[in-house]
């Protein structure tokens, strides 16, 4: 039946021809690991295409609904934690694995002639990997996306001139807000992918056009150590996929994505961290400062992209023996160490503990407030809903005593409530009451 | 192929390419204008009620929260705003806006050391805003205050963050 269809298709639009073109593509000097990474790229992105569809099925990109719809998402819809872990840790991989695909090119010298173009959109999807990162960031409009886009938005400050209209185009007017985030929402969900999708297409397309590289030493490429691209060097890319694969999947279930309290404004004592793959450019913030801040926040990267952006127009030496270019290999492999040093720099950082005015207690009774959802029922200074009485002035009203008992049998103190029981631990119970005194 | 054909030829093509150029440009002017214009719009903040200013002790930082009524996009809401406050000797109020002019974090006063310090990259500042170290290119930004019948009214203003000079955002 199967090769009925075939046959029967292969009669008017040819397949056969056209499967066979693709999977005898030759892999010059044959089939090798150190070519799976694309394809592995590739099958990450597809992954993330599927689950970021998915989550956007329950996902509110409005800041009145976003961090609702993410804890709907995390806590009660069903695999909706292990979808998201997915989609969390698939970007994780992603850029690790880009990292190494882009130093595996290089070492091999596959970016020289005729291959400058396919390099050139190498660094054009590294570049919209990391737009991905950052506004991916956003989305679940908890305390760690708001205040990293705070920083990272404001770093787009510190260009010179544009500095300030850049700001606002990016954030969608001088503050965050509901335009932020749609403006996030639309760039990760349409603008993004649909560039990747086009520019990957193409990376491969030119690929095919400039004949890959293969091997550095040009005598191992003759065309009898030749491998088909079907089966020899998709299993090899098959079986590291899969390895992937399970190492995201098992991850996701061990390691689910956090979430952190709603995005509070005025939180003064909440101390952001970036996501691990951006801790090196944290790092660099905190070497430069005062008026050498221009140069970790944009002449560094300025340089970084120009220097990739570059590269095979630089060095125009056809050799790709690793013992003929070793003082280039050397400043890529400075570079390198000098990321991963940043990177576990910033990991590292001591975290400057600004010490509070509001006296602590306050602060986590605040952070109770919100993890508990009291927010749902209660209102205080009009935010908050209208189950519950209007926590605003409720401070001055009740005793501290009150305040304990209260909480841990609403119905005792107040017979009729439809107040649940508040089940916390004794500390956090007097710390929750210290918030609702502090509010007068 | 003769001399007339080619310019006829020559004539197609270059119709098929002004008129994608054309369609080019009035689609993507609007489409980049709806985009990029709503996102300029400047910020007309009015004076807000910061609290009473009766009983401040002079050089005694305090938090002060309020509300404001601001426009995101479709939506008008109430937006909680918190801000610094400072009594200074000479009885003036000074009101600092909350987000460290770095890159907007927020800071705290540290009564012990008397500075104010940001959590993020280590500023800090004294009671006047002046930068002690750390980061920061400039000195906290004070906002535009009033004082009526003992009451601190406050114009919340944005400001750019991480470069020297105090800009309107």
């Amino acid at each position: 039946m199967f090769k009925y269809v075939i046959d029967w298709m292969d009669e008017r639009i040819r397949v056969r021809t056209l499967w066979e073109t693709a999977a005898n593509r030759p892999i010059p000097g044959g089939a090798s690991w150190f070519y799976v990474l694309g394809s592995t790229l590739l099958f990450i992105f597809v992954m993330q295409l599927l689950s970021g569809i998915m989550l956007a099925m329950y996902y509110a990109p409005t800041p009145d609904h976003a961090y609702a719809s993410i804890k709907y998402i995390q806590n009660e819809a069903p695999l909706g934690s292990l979808v998201r872990g997915m989609h969390h840790w698939g970007a994780s991989f992603m850029m690790v694995l880009i990292a190494f695909h882009l130093v595996r090119v290089f070492v091999f010298g596959s970016y020289k002639k005729p291959r400058e173009l396919v390099w050139l959109l190498g660094v054009c999807l590294i570049g919209i990997v990391f737009g991905f990162a950052f506004t991916g960031y956003l989305l679940p409009w908890d305390q760690k996306a708001y205040w990293a886009t705070v920083v990272g938005t404001s770093v787009a400050g510190t260009v010179p001139i544009v500095g300030g209209l850049l700001v606002n185009i990016l954030r969608g007017g001088s503050e965050l807000g509901n335009l932020t985030l749609s403006r996030f929402f639309v760039i990760h969900t349409y603008i993004l992918p649909w560039s990747l999708a086009l520019l990957a297409g193409l990376h491969v397309f030119l690929l095919e056009r400039a004949g890959a590289g293969g091997k550095r030493d040009p005598l191992q490429n003759t065309p009898d150590k030749a491998e088909p691209l079907f089966p020899n060097q998709i299993y090899k890319d098959s079986i590291f996929i899969l390895l992937v694969f399970l190492a995201i999947a098992a991850l996701a279930v061990l390691a689910p994505a956090g979430l952190e309290p709603q995005a509070d404004p005025t939180d003064s004592s909440y101390t952001p961290r970036p996501e691990w793959y951006f801790y090196f450019v944290f790092q660099l913030l905190r070497i430069f400062e005062g008026p050498f801040e221009v140069i970790g926040t944009v002449v560094l990267p300025a340089i970084a992209g120009l220097a990739l952006i570059l590269l095979p127009f630089l060095d125009r030496n056809p050799e790709r023996q690793l013992s003929k270019r070793i003082a280039l290999l050397s400043i890529g492999g400075m570079i390198v160490t000098g990321v991963i040093v940043l990177t576990i720099m910033g990991a590292r950082a001591p975290v400057v503990q600004a010490p509070s005015a509001d006296s602590s207690s306050v602060l986590a009774g605040r952070l109770l407030y919100g993890k508990n959802s009291c927010g749902a029922c209660h209102s205080i200074h009009a935010k908050g809903g209208v189950i519950g009485p209007d926590l605003t002035h409720v401070g001055g009203k009740r005793s501290r005593d009150w305040f304990v008992r209260h909480f841990k049998d609403p119905q005792a103190l107040s017979p009729g409530s439809i107040m649940p029981k508040v089940m916390l631990p004794e500390n956090e119970l007097n710390e929750l009451t210290d918030y609702m005194q502090s509010l007068k | 192929m003769d001399m007339q054909s080619l310019s006829r030829r020559g004539f197609m093509i270059r119709t098929i390419a002004g008129i994608f150029a054309f369609i080019g440009a009035a689609l993507f002017a609007p489409l980049g204008g709806f985009g990029i214009l709503p996102a300029l719009k400047k910020r007309t903040p009015s004076w807000s009620d910061a609290g009473s200013i009766v009983g401040l002790a002079a050089d005694q930082p305090q938090e002060r929260r309020f509300f404001e009524t601001v426009k995101s996009g479709w939506q008008s809401e109430k937006q909680e705003r918190a801000i610094w406050i400072v009594r200074r000797s000479d009885n003036s109020v000074a009101a600092y806006s909350s987000n460290c002019p770095h890159l907007g974090c927020g800071y705290r006063w540290a009564a012990a050391e008397q500075r104010f310090a940001c959590p993020c990259h280590g500023s800090s500042f004294d009671i006047n805003g002046k930068v002690l170290g750390g980061p920061a290119p400039r000195p906290l930004d004070t906002l535009p205050t009033r004082i009526e019948n003992d009451r601190l009214l406050v114009r919340y203003e944005v400001y750019q963050l991480g470069i020297a000079n105090k800009v309107l955002a």
